[in-house]
């Protein structure tokens, strides 16, 4: 008798959520990843928002929802206790584990792209769209994003043909203390690179350098990024903590930026297009020709 | 001498303390559930016919996440402390940890291997490259405590002081391993290794469950059997021998047991210090150094006291989690430090 019933019930349920899948889209979000939070925010669904990891710093008002921690370290049941319709992150959340307790419980789990390149933006924004039933905003924002950095990458292309290319190096630190530098494959080298810089460091991966090695790469541009001070504070911490950079170039001329460490992490987010076009017009001081547009 | 408490009011009262703590693991979590549905679904769950409507997410939360969890806390706890009576009884020394036959660093040597190496492998089964942790964890704690076993025996004799020592250089030499893998490591496998070396409960299914249950049991089944032995040792080795022990195969038995017994938890949770240490401790100064008691009441108490730690880690900063590691060691350090203040006094 019980069979029959739970049976019938489960088709019920199956139809009733289909039909409810096309009928209304899902109202409390969850999302595990700072550049997917800043995206679902962008898109509008911020109010649907109940819940957002530690790496969603952006924009401010997020900091005030409930935290569900790390996103590789998540917990079923306080995720669940969020009562949320829908999980969002990337490829790093995890554990793997907790993912298939949060699925088994009946909530939509989207895993989407953290990777550094334009097409996982185009997929995370069309697939937020549709979400969120924002697809025309969201064809848009990726229209402008990809016009954003294809006038740049122009704009670059053309300060490298009549400039010296300068040689940079990106410093991410805590208040000044034994920077790590950021080496080939990191998403700090893809922000260079993009913003027509010549990363010196050869390494792979974000690691720590002697303070001889720093002064022998001898940057044209330090691009330094904190974690706990901002703008002058982090530049007079940074100094301060490695006395080698003073007899570099770039402090001697006075070419030293600052970048938002949270623009590195998850993928990339809608601050990115104005970050990389203040650090292009800082590695490129004489052209004449605006990067913002 | 010291009020000491019955042994049979001892094991008593820790039995009740450990139902209230299962219980307790089973009814609070960041999802309030009503007490009501709790009891409903837990009779679901155990087989019983009755009435389930609106039941289907208290007997998910309770069957999937929480009774997984639970009794992966149970038996973690429970193997944890009774291999730390068991390296106290070998060593003769309240100090000693179950890490100190290098099964804790070998572990964390391992899962190193496993989460900075992982890609290296390349090729895995699919099937099996969710458990290359566990199997790495549990690989090296035995690998490594079996290399200590085997520094510490010149001429069929196991000397446990020299045992101790190669225990402490292989504990330096896997954290000097643990390091370069740290620095080889990029961004996202660092914090995975941290997390791993503070331990948790998190994600418990029962598939990966079942294999420690399997040492749990025997490791708690079999070193009770040898109290009456462990006993005798606290007078001394060639006291033991006199007595008709046969002291080195008791020591190969501890510490098989202890590699098998910590291997398997750590496999299954991460590293979680402080248990092994300070249950056996605290049951020693409630009941006195007897091993017929101590065993069996630091077998509750280890469970007790990992179950209590967990709904701090999971409730605390709900709905994030804290690593129990955290927990473990903000209670075990003050506690011990009192000990140690009391004792000098």
């Amino acid at each position: 008798m019980r069979r029959p019933a739970a049976l019938l019930a489960l088709c019920a349920a199956l139809v009733a959520s289909t039909q409810a899948l096309a009928a209304e889209l899902p109202q409390r979000w969850v999302s595990a990843g700072g550049a997917l939070s800043e995206w679902v925010s962008a898109l509008g669904g911020e109010p649907r928002l109940v819940g957002v990891d530690t790496t969603s710093q952006h924009p401010e008002s997020l900091k005030g929802l409930p935290s569900i921690g790390y996103q590789r370290q998540l917990s079923a049941e306080g995720i669940l206790s969020l009562r949320p319709d829908v999980l969002v992150g990337t490829e790093e959340m995890g554990p793997p584990p907790v993912l298939a307790q949060i699925r088994k419980a009946g909530v939509r789990v989207e895993l989407l792209s953290s990777k550094a390149d334009l097409a996982a933006v185009d997929a995370n924004l069309k697939q937020l769209g549709m979400l969120l039933g924002a697809e025309q905003k969201a064809a848009q924002l990726a229209a402008d994003y990809h016009q954003q950095l294809e006038v740049l990458q122009v704009q670059v292309k053309e300060a490298q043909a009549s400039h010296k290319v300068p040689g940079v190096l990106l410093l991410v630190g805590h208040a000044g203390a034994k920077p790590l530098i950021a080496g080939q494959g990191t998403a700090g080298d893809w922000v260079l690179r993009q913003a027509g810089g010549r990363n010196l460091a050869e390494h792979q991966g974000y690691k720590n350098f002697s303070n001889e090695a720093l002064a022998a790469l001898d940057p044209d541009v330090v691009v330094f990024s904190d974690r706990a001070l901002v703008g002058e504070q982090a530049l007079q911490a940074l100094l301060k903590e490695n006395p080698a950079l003073a007899t570099s170039r770039a402090v001697r001329d006075k070419r030293l930026v600052s970048l938002d460490p949270t623009l590195l992490v998850g993928g990339l987010g809608p601050r990115l297009p104005v970050a990389l076009q203040d650090l292009a017009a800082a590695f490129y001081p004489a052209v004449k020709v605006s990067f913002t547009q | 001498m010291k009020q000491r408490v019955q042994p049979r009011t001892l094991i008593i009262c820790l039995s009740l303390l450990c139902l209230l703590a299962v219980w307790l693991s089973l009814a609070l979590g960041p999802v309030s559930l009503p007490l009501f549905d709790t009891l409903r679904a837990g009779l679901r769950l155990s087989g019983l016919r009755i009435d389930g409507e609106g039941l289907q997410q208290a007997e998910m939360i309770l069957g999937q996440i929480r009774l997984p969890r639970t009794l992966l806390g149970l038996a973690v706890g429970a193997v944890l402390a009774l291999c730390g009576v068991a390296m106290q009884g070998l060593f003769r020394n309240p100090l000693a940890d179950p890490g100190l036959v290098g099964v804790s660093a070998g572990a964390a040597m391992g899962a190193a291997v496993a989460i900075v190496g992982g890609s290296w492998f390349g090729g895995m089964p699919e099937a099996f490259a969710p458990y290359l942790l566990s199997l790495c964890a549990f690989v090296g704690g035995l690998g490594v405590t079996a290399l200590v076993y085997r520094l510490g025996r010149r001429d069929g004799q196991t000397n446990v002081a020299t045992m101790l020592l190669a225990g402490v250089a292989m504990t330096a030499l896997g954290g000097a391993a643990v390091g370069l893998f740290s620095y080889l490591a990029d961004d996202a496998t660092l914090r995975t290794l941290t997390f791993w070396n503070l331990g948790s409960l998190n994600g418990a299914s029962y598939d990966r469950l079942w294999p420690l249950l399997i040492v749990a049991a025997s490791v708690a089944l079999w070193l009770p059997r040898r109290a009456r032995a462990l006993n005798a040792l606290l007078l001394g080795e060639s006291e033991a021998r006199h007595l008709g022990i046969e002291v080195e195969r008791l020591k190969r038995e501890l510490v098989f047991c202890t590699a098998l017994g910590v291997g398997a938890a750590v496999a299954a949770a991460g590293l979680i210090g402080f248990i092994g240490l300070v249950v056996p401790h605290l049951v020693r100064l409630l009941a006195g150094p007897d091993h017929r008691v101590v065993l069996p009441a630091s077998l509750l108490a280890g469970g007790v006291l990992m179950l209590l730690a967990d709904l701090v880690a999971r409730l605390a900063l709900a709905p994030a989690e804290l690593p129990i590691g955290i927990v473990t060691a903000f209670i075990g350090a003050p506690f011990f430090l009192v000990l140690l203040i009391r004792g000098r006094s």
